[in-house]
């Protein structure tokens, strides 16, 4: 019985410990003017669904829930931005050069096809982020037609 | 005495997780710190070749379809790299997730060993573009599933022939086109061989597809 409550107190100075340890928040208020909506004049309806579904990992801004200050919750998702920008940043895309856009529109377009993006650990607690199957098409024949634009 | 040294033991293991999480979030920041590095450089790059509008390579077809040309000129500093593709390549073919894993690395050893200091002027900034591209879908294709890995297969394939076009090879390559790739839009491949081996669909659909072009 002695061991359990060692065991419960150290869990407990550990967690209380890691909550002192400071995270860098992805938090930025620049209008880019390399922005995806921006540099694609992008229409309020899709703007509105890529910023509720994607933004939040794949831009220099996150929405961030009141939970996200708890640790090791705040790390789960530093690590889950931090891969999602190095992927694809919305806030760079006048970056890019047009064989990075077209790859990367291809990838949008199957990632959403294939129901991974956005993520389901996401979406579980997000309900807003979730893309129904109208959302899909509208966006995946939108994003399509956009690889006309940059022809290589 | 004993209580004492309990709560001794207590401080100590609570001490020694706390110095392990700290460190691993020092580690952490150290990476964000590298790869943001990085990017500010692979931003600079493509900053530059932003300036660098499409030129010459209009390669469109009514379709949609990419027709590449290719260069004459017999190069063998592409060599390794085309070999690291054509192991890919083989991979996909024989539906090997492993192999075709492996042949990602290799590709990605390959790019880094490539001297491209003899690479001057509009060569260079092409040559970026397409290393940056072929770089990344060379990473998705080690941890990929196989399906992804020949979603990425089909970019990296335009990736080498643009690599090809702008520097040239020696060798003798054969550009294979099959319609029903790419959701029947239509894909090409590289191959070393002129037998059709189609590595999108495997031995599912190994003859599907004709060549397009003999390279050498």
């Amino acid at each position: 019985m002695k061991i359990f409550k060692i065991i419960a107190l150290v869990a407990l100075v550990v967690f209380v410990g890691i909550q002192f340890i400071p995270t860098t928040l992805n938090q930025s208020d620049i209008v880019y003017e390399t922005d995806f909506m921006i540099v694609n004049n992008v229409s309020e309806t899709i703007q509105s669904k890529f910023k509720i579904s994607c933004y939040d990992c794949h831009s220099n801004n996150t929405a961030y829930p009141w939970y996200h200050k708890i640790q090791p919750i705040a790390w789960f998702m530093g690590r889950h931005i931090e891969d999602g920008k190095a992927e694809l940043n919305f806030n760079e895309w006048g970056n890019y050069s047009d064989r990075r856009k077209k790859s990367k529109i291809k990838s949008i377009i199957s990632q959403i096809k294939d129901g991974k993006m956005p993520l389901s650990s996401y979406t579980l607690i997000h309900g807003r982020a979730k893309l129904s199957e109208s959302d899909e098409e509208l966006i995946i024949k939108w994003i399509d037609d956009l690889k006309i634009v940059y022809k290589r | 005495m004993k209580h004492s040294t309990v709560i001794t033991g207590v401080l100590a293991i609570a001490f020694i997780a706390l110095t392990v999480t700290s460190c691993n979030g020092n580690k952490k920041a150290d990476n964000n710190d590298d790869r943001h590095h990085s990017e500010v450089k692979s931003d600079d790059h493509s900053n530059m070749n932003h300036d660098n509008s499409d030129g010459h390579h209009d390669k469109y077809t009514h379709k949609g379809e990419r027709a590449i040309d290719i260069n004459a000129q017999k190069n063998v500093t592409t060599s390794p790299i085309i070999d690291a593709y054509i192991q890919i390549k083989n991979g996909l073919v024989a539906t090997d997730e492993a192999a075709t894993a492996k042949g990602g690395t290799v590709l990605l050893t390959a790019f880094s060993k490539f001297d491209m200091t003899t690479l001057k002027d509009d060569t260079h900034k092409e040559y970026m573009e397409i290393y940056e591209s072929a770089k990344e879908q060379a990473e998705h294709i080690v941890k990929s599933a196989i399906d992804h890995q020949r979603e990425h297969f089909e970019t990296l394939s335009t990736d080498i022939n643009d690599l090809i076009t702008l520097l040239g090879t020696e060798k003798t390559l054969y550009q294979d086109f099959c319609p029903m790739a790419n959701n029947n839009k239509g894909a090409y491949w590289l191959s070393e061989v002129e037998a059709i081996k189609n590595p999108y669909f495997g031995s599912k659909m190994m003859k599907c597809g004709s060549i397009k072009r003999q390279i050498n």
